[in-house]
């Protein structure tokens, strides 16, 4: 949790020295309750996994060698599930410190190394899901404001309600046959094109990977496979993102600096912008971050339409697949994720206003 | 102005690239399927772990191992009851039954030019029954032996017939056994401990089929390149594509031609496919319903004239409406496909006042059952709780209330393999196509113990297993399973059910499009 107090903007070293200190002990203060925080889910995520009435090895073997016993232990063995459930935990903790996530018993592969594939596909989609929803999703919330009560209020009112009410799957399936079946406008499934061969890994990102390597048609086909997924995951923060920026803007209008604003002959637009977007972009960005770790977490369904090798699907099959490593290793990802999004949020808070410092 | 002055750059190029990418969606995404030297997409909903051929067995690994690696033996487009030479050229089989003789063909070469040797077949089968994985019970009493460079020897342990019909399997596909122990492959006992191949068996492949492994994911793509010194006829694609796509998007990427073939659709979504070629083949998976044996797990369902009205209170040919065009009703627990199938005649039909006149002899008043059945899947398209359902529906017209348990398939599995499930409703996949297989179905087999059938309670169909699994001519095999499922439609605690279609829909242009029991698509065969 962040301890956010507004002062007064000061100036001098002395003040910027004790304001550096701050920010460094808040750093620190919010690194170890991660630290805490992901042991804790860790714990969470074991037990959990304990409690699921099922085996991994009957999960994993196959009709016959589920039968036999030499392969049953050699599976149990293998994936250390022969010793006592305390035991399989520390050991996973004491690897963890050490970044082994363990092996996963789908892919037959470290899992570090599955989450190193995933983890980006998922990361680079919900990226330009947010960049969209922000740019569209602000813009349509101040419109509504500053229309507050007028005809294009009322329907960006509807239009927002439909954005956060219908199910996402939903809408990813009616794209998918109206933009890519029925219409041809944009590519289906997949990161890439059939057949087209991914760029050199360096960051996971087929975008970055492909711009850095000059592989232009590799990009160009990067950039159009993620248009029709991430125009889908947007359409739920789109809504939400207008309606928070038309609650905050809406508040922010009453207040007496705007009309003060207002007052010295200040275009709307620069009032809009400059006194009130601005301050309003504290609760957006709150939202956005909130919204961020969402996608990344909750993207199964809109994965499996478009067949996107993202984090949701590699988490869907570790679970259905009792796969305890992955799913451990898919429970402190997510985790992680979301302390770096509050923490990003935070600091962005003293960002964007300056009357709020970080303690 | 900062905030602003981003905000309209960022939305400037974030606008021009979706309008770019929207324009740009009229060019054809679909890559050539045309012969000799195109791509092929096949689109398969994954079941997929390794492509390590030791460590594989599940379906989309057998399709992307077919094409990789030979096998001693094979099976030719869907005819799956006569193997046939691949990396041998002929064999014999000892009249004892025990003892199989293969002439390896000479010329057959890796994908890196070297040669095919007995040496490689003992060191790949060998493996893959040291490795103690999903596939090693296919070795299960075998031994190889290399009296020479150009022939192998195969014992088993007892009598077995099934031995040409095992070896087919991609499983048993041969590597290329001096580049594996390289990269830490072994033969050897305890090589579930030491081998550590895998992860370089999933980067390249080392066979001497017609393709070779571009790129693996388990959850994404798996790319095959045409292997340029394949020592048979070359293959008719330069790249093959097999991508994880889930069926109701796979119909609407064969009929854009964004893939050339879709292998998972349900014979629904099969209809009216006039522009594309639907290969409706049986499948070899089998639905049974079981009801428990075991008078410790229920009273109820282990009474035999419970069973009896079970059996005969199924409408069989009602269930054949879920199962939708092309499923059959199974006449037996060995699929139509195979050796030993019963004819459609030997059926079990329902006779409700029967069912009901057993139900009364069975001294069980008002009797509740629970059926179990994983609820998250579906195989060939149908799903298990409609099929669930339908039988809850025929039983209550007996007089018998079955209340349905669904689970997940892992927590089902977990019950059912555990012999506790009161009824069952299941399916089983050939592990090799051969009636034999199926006596796991006999008390004290597998899936007979699944079903509360302990061994001993039924002496003289226990005993005829037995004279099947030993007896080697064919003619007398058949005879001996088709007798041993008439005798478990008379009575016992296992009631096959449906034998659903097998659909491939494919492109028009492509030829010889097949489906496999085994490995579903011909994929090394097609032009």
């Amino acid at each position: 949790m962040s301890s956010a107090n507004p002062t007064a903007a000061a100036s001098g070293a002395g003040q910027r020295a004790r304001s550096g200190r701050g920010l460094l002990r808040f750093l620190a203060r919010r690194l170890a309750a991660a630290v805490l925080l992901c042991a804790g889910i860790t714990l969470v995520a074991f037990v959990l996994t304990q409690l699921v009435p099922g085996d991994p090895a009957t999960a994993n073997l196959g009709q016959r060698a589920i039968g036999d016993p030499a392969a049953v232990a050699a599976f149990r063995a293998k994936y250390g599930l022969d010793r006592p459930v305390p035991l399989q935990y520390l050991t996973y903790l004491g690897n963890l410190l050490q970044g082994n996530l363990g092996m996963s018993q789908q892919s037959h592969r470290a899992v570090a190394q599955d989450l190193a594939e995933y983890v980006p596909a998922t990361i680079e989609l919900a990226l330009f899901a947010i960049v969209l929803s922000l740019l569209v999703g602000v813009a349509l919330g101040v419109v509504a404001a500053v229309n507050r009560d007028r005809w294009p209020d009322q329907v960006l009112r509807v239009v927002s309600l439909g954005g956060v009410s219908m199910p996402t799957f939903w809408v990813a399936l009616v794209a998918f046959y109206l933009l890519f079946f029925k219409f041809g406008l944009l590519p289906g499934g997949g990161r890439l094109d059939p057949g087209m061969n991914a760029p050199p890994h360096l960051t996971g990102f087929y975008t970055v990977d492909a711009a850095l390597g000059g592989q232009w048609d590799v990009w160009w086909s990067a950039v159009r496979h993620l248009v029709l997924p991430s125009l889908v995951l947007a359409v739920y923060t789109v809504g939400m993102l207008m309606r928070f920026t038309r609650a905050s803007v809406l508040e922010i209008l009453g207040n007496d600096y705007v009309r003060a604003a207002r007052a010295k002959g200040l275009p709307e637009r620069v009032v809009i912008m400059r006194h009130v977007l601005r301050p309003a972009m504290v609760a957006i960005i709150t939202v956005a971050g909130v919204a961020f770790g969402s996608l990344l977490s909750g993207a199964v369904l809109v994965e499996n339409i478009f067949s996107w090798p993202g984090l949701g699907q590699y988490a869907y099959h570790s679970a259905v697949n009792l796969d305890l490593p992955a799913i451990m290793g898919v429970s402190v990802v997510v985790a992680a994720v979301y302390i770096v999004m509050n923490l990003l949020v935070d600091l962005l808070y003293g960002v964007i206003d300056p009357r709020i410092r970080l303690t | 102005m900062k905030i602003r002055s981003a905000g309209l750059l960022t939305a400037a190029i974030a606008l021009s690239s979706l309008l770019a990418a929207c324009g740009g969606g009229s060019t054809p995404t679909s890559t050539s399927s045309q012969a000799g030297g195109g791509t092929l997409v096949i689109d398969t909903a994954f079941q997929l772990k390794t492509a390590d051929p030791g460590r594989m067995f599940e379906p989309t690994g057998l399709m992307v191992d077919e094409s990789i690696y030979d096998t001693l033996l094979t099976f030719k487009g869907s005819d799956v009851t006569k193997p046939v030479p691949a990396l041998a050229e002929s064999y014999t089989a000892a009249p004892d039954g025990k003892t199989f003789t293969f002439k390896l063909r000479t010329g057959a070469t890796f994908s890196d030019g070297s040669p095919v040797t007995a040496a490689d077949v003992v060191f790949s089968l060998n493996r893959v029954k040291n490795l103690k994985g999903n596939p090693s019970f296919l070795m299960d009493g075998l031994t190889v032996a290399a009296p020479d460079p150009g022939t192998v020897v195969i014992t088993s342990e007892k009598a077995n017939a099934a031995v040409p019909f095992i070896l087919p399997n991609p499983a048993l596909g041969i590597l290329n056994s001096a580049v594996a122990k390289q990269h830490g492959a072994t033969d050897a006992e305890g090589a579930d401990k030491s081998d550590t191949a895998e992860s370089f068996l999933n980067s390249q492949s080392l066979g001497s089929g017609p393709y070779t492994l571009s790129s693996f994911s388990t959850t994404t793509q798996v790319v095959l390149t045409a292997n340029e010194k394949y020592w048979g006829t070359k293959p008719a694609y330069s790249k093959v594509v097999v991508r994880n796509v889930q069926a109701n998007v796979q119909r609407l990427n064969v009929l854009k031609g964004e893939s050339q073939i879709a292998v998972d659709l349900s014979p629904d979504q099969a209809k009216g496919l006039d522009q594309l070629q639907v290969v409706n083949g049986a499948s070899p998976n089998v639905f049974f319903l079981f009801t428990n044996n075991n008078p410790d797990i229920s009273k109820t369902s282990s009474n035999a004239k419970f069973q009896e009205a079970v059996r005969y209170g199924i409408d069989y040919k009602g269930l054949l409406d879920l199962a939708g065009q092309g499923a059959v009703q199974a006449p037996g627990i060995v699929p139509s496909i195979f050796l030993g199938a019963l004819a459609d005649t030997d059926a079990v039909v329902r006779d409700v006042a029967r069912a009901k006149a057993a139900l009364a002899a069975s001294g069980v008043q008002n009797p509740t059952v629970k059926l179990s059945y994983p609820s998250d899947i579906q195989v060939n398209g149908l799903n298990f709780g409609d099929l669930a359902a339908r039988v809850q529906a025929n039983l209550k017209e007996v007089g018998i209330t079955v209340n349905l348990a669904p689970a997940s398939v892992q927590t089902a599995l977990d019950t059912y393999r555990g012999g506790k499930e009161e009824l069952g409703l299941w399916e089983w996949g050939p592990d090799y196509p051969d009636p034999s297989d199926y006596l796991n179905f006999l008390p004290g087999q597998l899936v007979g113990l699944r079903a509360g059938w302990a061994k001993g309670t039924d002496a003289a169909l226990e005993k005829l297993g037995e004279q099947a699994a030993s007896t080697i001519d064919d003619q007398q095999r058949a005879a001996l399973y088709k007798q041993i499922q008439q005798s478990m439609n008379e009575s016992g605690p296992i009631m096959p059910l449906i034998q659903p279609a097998q659909i491939l829909v494919g492109a028009k242009s492509l030829k010889n499009l097949q489906s496999n029991a085994l490995w579903q698509v011909n994929v090394r065969e097609l032009g």
